[in-house]
């Protein structure tokens, strides 16, 4: 977080993230919303980019801008009157007081933790070129039991929704079990 | 077939057919002056090959930033004396990725100029036929009179179209297909995006262009373009699965996903990937073929049926950059292939002397051809048959491939054997597995042998109506 | 837990790449299956048949040209032989000869074009198309020696034919002859064999036999389906049962059997045509009618087995040199009618290819 470059990168990275994320719920069009959306989980990308996580910031375009916003997009198409007016809800005003509050604890808890952050030598020491590899070890070493759990469960989750689509008189829920299946099975995959 | 062409009545049709000559008759009817010319300057050209191969050999041209066989040599001299100026470490960064990105733009933008004229006179010739031929010699400048029509037109937003959705899109299609190039390998040294996560970015930056369709579709505010664009995403979305587990596989065997690293160990381990791992090859090319939407995959455009798909709304240059795109995004997967499958810019040492960016160049080209020589030849597959293909075929056997090839890594890497004996063997293995798994499998489907060979038409023995017609089934 | 939808109309309108021209279906569909069509067809309507009853019957020869304008041989004709059974003329011997041998060259000139399109449909990008096309451009190259014209011929004459073909025409009709059965061979071991055709063809559009009798289906879709009927063999005109063919018949009735049927019977074709040139005796091609000529008053229906079927020519004569009624049975517009039991139920890629494989011509639809 040292060069010009990179902290440019963050306060543009930033702001596009911020704004596009209020606009969302500031918007009427709820395909404008989910637009923006994707442009939000890109700005996260660049975000983990500054922060040379380069592996987290692929996968994150990957799953979520690639495969998660398709999820969204199709049930967005199914919702009646998706680009028309979705402004005023019943729920705006506790919305936003939850959000706030929410928002509020997450700020102060971030301030007050102690964040273990390594400067000079030892950071020279620790830092490392390849998070692929180091994720790839973690993963398949000292955590596998999380990683086979997780894919256990994504693997449930397909199938639960492949049973859930699947209409046992006609096989013509194929399509929609199929898109459902895929999603989850990206997750999983990566 | 000329000649049988001057024996027939000659009609206007047929004297202009034979008029307007080919680019290999015009080269063959040239005057004699042209012809020694051309030999005095190819006899040239190999002289300073010649020359270049004595330099390149006695090693004076290695690692110098005039060794033009990598340019990533100069870019290197080129940062360090920008970095010399002490303005900062940005400077350099910034300097040598504009020069980059502009690289691999005029490159990709030359290519579409080309490209186009290519493609057109290639289907032509499949399709006996001549091509474009009369705009600019041999009709080389038919593209960019294309280009010039389509800016030139009105531009048409549809009534009730979303305006912001409706622009988006051709940008949206454009960024993805110019920014995967980045990582790609062109010499040892020179990538744009050198980058550990290379492949991986290559993958998640395609699949934004699933969005950009979606977009298109929806934002026309018409049934066709609706239809056109949820199929294309469906399908899509189903063929980043085999991609994605046929470059597990590449991964698993050079153990790397930075593209210069996969191409590396293939050089140095002599052998083209294509060899080692014949179904990831056809599962990355076919499933290529469904995401960048071209024959036999291309529902999204199919013509006969849909118009012309999430694109049916688009006119002028939005619809010249969604065409521009596909192109762009053919000669992309072919560098892909290249650069997995076939050894990416290395040629079992032949890089030391052809530029590496020539031979890759060369490569994505050939696998251009390909595309184009499928498009011209074969009929398109219906949606629910792509979909029943990526699920219940190609993902299976891509899951049971990465289980062989993870064996087969785990014992390379526990086995102390030359390398030739481990991977020839893999190889071996590799193709029968292949050939057994795709049979079985194949069965298993509910794919018949009977579809395979239909019969033909019999000849009527009897002419009559229903009766006959019964009299013959029951006989037959 | 299925959502519910609703279906909803696409209009594959007048302008579409493969309506085979001008004409207008209302598909009412359910996600991408159909359940529903409904098929407007007008867009063509050149009022010919009360356009010919102002005209002498040789005047009304082109209005057949340009029915059907991919059979215009077959069209002429049919409408030279019912006129010719209403007004009692006699036709000289090398006239039929001559008839026989353009109608069957307009046969496989239709029949390249019909299996051409439908494999363009299925999404070949027109070169199966382009490559029927070569032995089409032959085809009508020999038409334009002989008559002029390559599509609209108008070269039967009542009592016989137009011109005699110039002296070029044999051997160039003999080299065509000569080279299209390899052709036909190339073209089979292109596409039958071709899986993703196969795929996209077999068990489509299946039309039983009693399904295509009931709904008067005629020409090679009937055939297709495994019913014997060939008015070439069953009820013989202008010398065809001097000649020896066979009938190819389907066995399922689907698109991939009425392509295959469409594609022998175009060597059945050069079978006929060859033993019609080596058998055409001398004499005139025509005999002398007068100018006006006025039948008796009677009423007649002839028909011709056209590229496409049953093509017939209802005539009514008042004993004037007009008829009082002139109608064109259609056998595109009859064959049109089951499109909307096949269907429903397919999806639209299906619906397409189908329509494909029955080989519509909008001009003889709404003439």
């Amino acid at each position: 977080m040292d060069s010009l470059g990179v902290v440019i990168a963050f306060y543009v990275l930033s702001a596009i993230t911020i704004v596009s994320a209020a606009s969302i719920f500031l918007l009427r069009n709820l395909v404008h919303a989910i637009v923006l959306l994707v442009v939000v989980f890109l700005g996260m990308a660049g975000l983990f980019l500054t922060l040379s996580a380069d592996f987290i910031a692929v996968a994150q375009i990957l799953i979520y801008a690639g495969a998660i916003s398709v999820l969204f997009v199709f049930a967005v198409m199914l919702t009646p009157l998706a680009s028309r007016d979705n402004g005023n809800s019943l729920y705006a005003g506790p919305g936003l007081l939850l959000g706030g509050a929410i928002a509020a604890i997450v700020v102060v808890t971030a301030f007050d933790v102690e964040w273990n952050q390594l400067t000079g030598v030892a950071l020279e020491q620790r830092s490392f070129t390849d998070t692929i590899e180091v994720i790839g070890n973690q993963l398949l070493g000292p955590h596998v039991l999380a990683f086979e759990v997780a894919s256990v469960l994504l693997l449930f989750a397909l199938l639960g929704a492949i049973v859930l689509v699947t209409d046992p008189n006609n096989e013509d829920g194929a399509a929609a079990e199929e898109e459902a299946g895929k999603d989850t099975a990206v997750g999983g995959s990566e | 077939m000329t000649d049988r062409h001057s024996e027939l009545p000659a009609t206007p049709m047929a004297r202009q057919i034979i008029a307007r000559r080919s680019l290999l008759d015009a080269a063959k009817a040239a005057p004699v002056s042209l012809k020694v010319a051309g030999s005095i300057v190819l006899l040239g050209l190999l002289l300073v090959n010649a020359l270049i191969g004595f330099i390149v050999v006695d090693g004076q041209l290695d690692g110098e930033w005039y060794d033009f066989r990598d340019l990533g040599y100069a870019m290197e001299r080129l940062r360090i004396e920008l970095d010399e100026v002490n303005l900062g470490p940005w400077l350099s960064y910034w300097v040598t990725g504009l020069i980059g990105g502009l690289g691999i733009l005029s490159f990709i933008g030359g290519f579409l100029l080309i490209g186009s004229w290519i493609e057109r006179r290639l289907l032509a010739r499949f399709q006996v036929r001549m091509g474009p031929n009369r705009v600019g010699p041999f009709g080389l400048l038919q593209p960019i009179a294309d280009a010039l029509k389509l800016m030139q037109k009105e531009v048409l937003i549809p009534m009730g179209a979303d305006r912001l959705l409706f622009f988006l899109p051709p940008v949206l299609v454009f960024v993805p297909a110019m920014l995967a190039w980045g990582p790609i390998p062109w010499a040892p040294g020179m990538s744009y995006l050198d980058i550990n996560v290379g492949l991986l970015f290559v993958v998640s930056i395609t699949s934004l262009s699933v969005l950009a369709i979606w977009m298109a579709g929806w934002s026309s505010n018409n049934h066709y373009a609706l239809l056109g664009a949820m199929r294309t995403v469906a399908m899509m979305v189903s063929y980043e699965i085999p991609i994605s587990l046929s470059l597990i596989v590449v991964v698993l065997i050079t153990g790397s996903l930075n593209l210069g690293e996969i191409v590396a160990w293939q050089t140095d381990h002599n052998v083209w990937l294509a060899v080692l791992l014949p179904f990831s090859l056809f599962t990355f090319f076919f499933s290529s073929t469904a995401e960048i939407n071209r024959t036999p995959n291309d529902i999204a455009e199919a013509e006969s049926e849909i118009v012309a798909g999430f694109h049916t709304e688009y006119s002028g240059m939005k619809a010249g950059l969604f065409l521009a795109v596909e192109l762009g995004n053919a000669l992309f997967v072919g560098a892909l292939v290249a650069t997995f499958f076939l050894g990416g810019y290395g040629l079992f040492g032949l890089e030391q002397w052809i530029p590496p960016y020539v031979i890759l160049a060369a490569k994505a080209s050939f696998g251009y051809f390909v595309f184009i020589w499928l498009r011209s030849t074969l009929p398109r597959f219906r949606i629910d048959q792509l979909m029943t293909f990526a699920w219940k075929y190609l993902i299976p056997l891509s899951i049971a491939n990465v289980l062989v090839v993870a064996v087969e890594t785990s014992i390379a890497a526990r086995w102390e054997v030359e390398a030739i004996f481990i991977y020839g063997s893999f190889a071996v293995v590799n193709v029968i597995l292949t050939v057994i798994a795709v049979r079985t499998w194949a069965r298993v489907a509910g794919y018949s042998s009977s579809f395979e060979r239909p019969e033909p038409p019999r000849v009527a023995p009897m002419i009559g109506g229903l009766k006959a017609a019964r009299r013959i089934k029951a006989g037959a | 837990m299925t959502t519910p939808t609703e279906p909803y109309v696409l209009n594959i309108g007048p302008q579409h790449p493969s309506t085979h021209g001008v004409f207008r279906i209302r598909v009412v569909m359910d996600g991408e299956r159909i359940q529903d069509i409904d098929m407007i067809v007008g867009y063509l309507h050149r009022s010919m048949e009360k356009l010919a009853e102002e005209r002498t019957y040789t005047q009304n020869i082109p209005f057949t040209d340009r029915a059907d304008y991919l059979a215009a041989m077959s069209g002429n004709l049919g409408l030279c032989l019912a006129a010719e059974r209403l007004a009692r003329v006699e036709v000289p011997e090398r006239a039929s000869y001559l008839r026989v041998i353009f109608a069957e060259l307009q046969r496989i000139a239709s029949h390249a074009m019909a299996n051409g399109t439908l494999v363009s449909d299925a999404g070949a990008w027109q070169t199966p198309l382009l490559y029927m096309f070569r032995e089409r451009e032959k085809i009508l190259d020999l038409f334009e020696m002989t008559c002029g014209a390559r599509l609209t011929t108008n070269y039967m004459r009542i009592g016989g034919v137009a011109f005699e073909p110039p002296p070029e025409f044999w051997p160039a009709l003999l080299e065509l002859v000569d080279e299209l059965p390899e052709r036909i061979s190339e073209y089979e071991e292109l596409l039958t064999q071709n899986e993703i055709f196969i795929a996209r063809t077999r068990d489509i559009g299946v039309i039983s036999p009693e399904d295509a009798i009931n709904g008067s289906l005629v020409g090679p879709a009937l055939r297709g389906s495994g019913v014997p009927w060939d008015l070439r063999k069953a009820e013989p005109y202008c010398i065809y049962d001097r000649m020896e063919f066979d009938v190819p018949i389907g066995r399922n009735g689907d698109v991939y059997d009425r392509f295959m049927v469409r594609l022998a019977e175009t060597r059945e074709s050069v079978k006929i045509i060859r033993q019609a040139v080596e058998n055409i005796p001398d004499g005139s091609h025509k005999t002398d009618i007068p100018l006006a000529l006025r039948p008796a008053p009677g009423e007649v229906y002839g028909r011709v087995e056209g590229p496409r079927g049953e093509l017939g020519f209802y005539l009514v004569s008042d004993g004037g040199p007009a008829p009082y009624r002139f109608h064109i049975r259609a056998p595109s517009l009859i064959n049109l009618s089951l499109l909307r039991e096949l269907a429903r139920g397919a999806s639209l890629s299906d619906a397409v290819v189908t329509l494909g494989s029955i080989d519509i011509v909008v001009g003889e639809i709404d003439r």
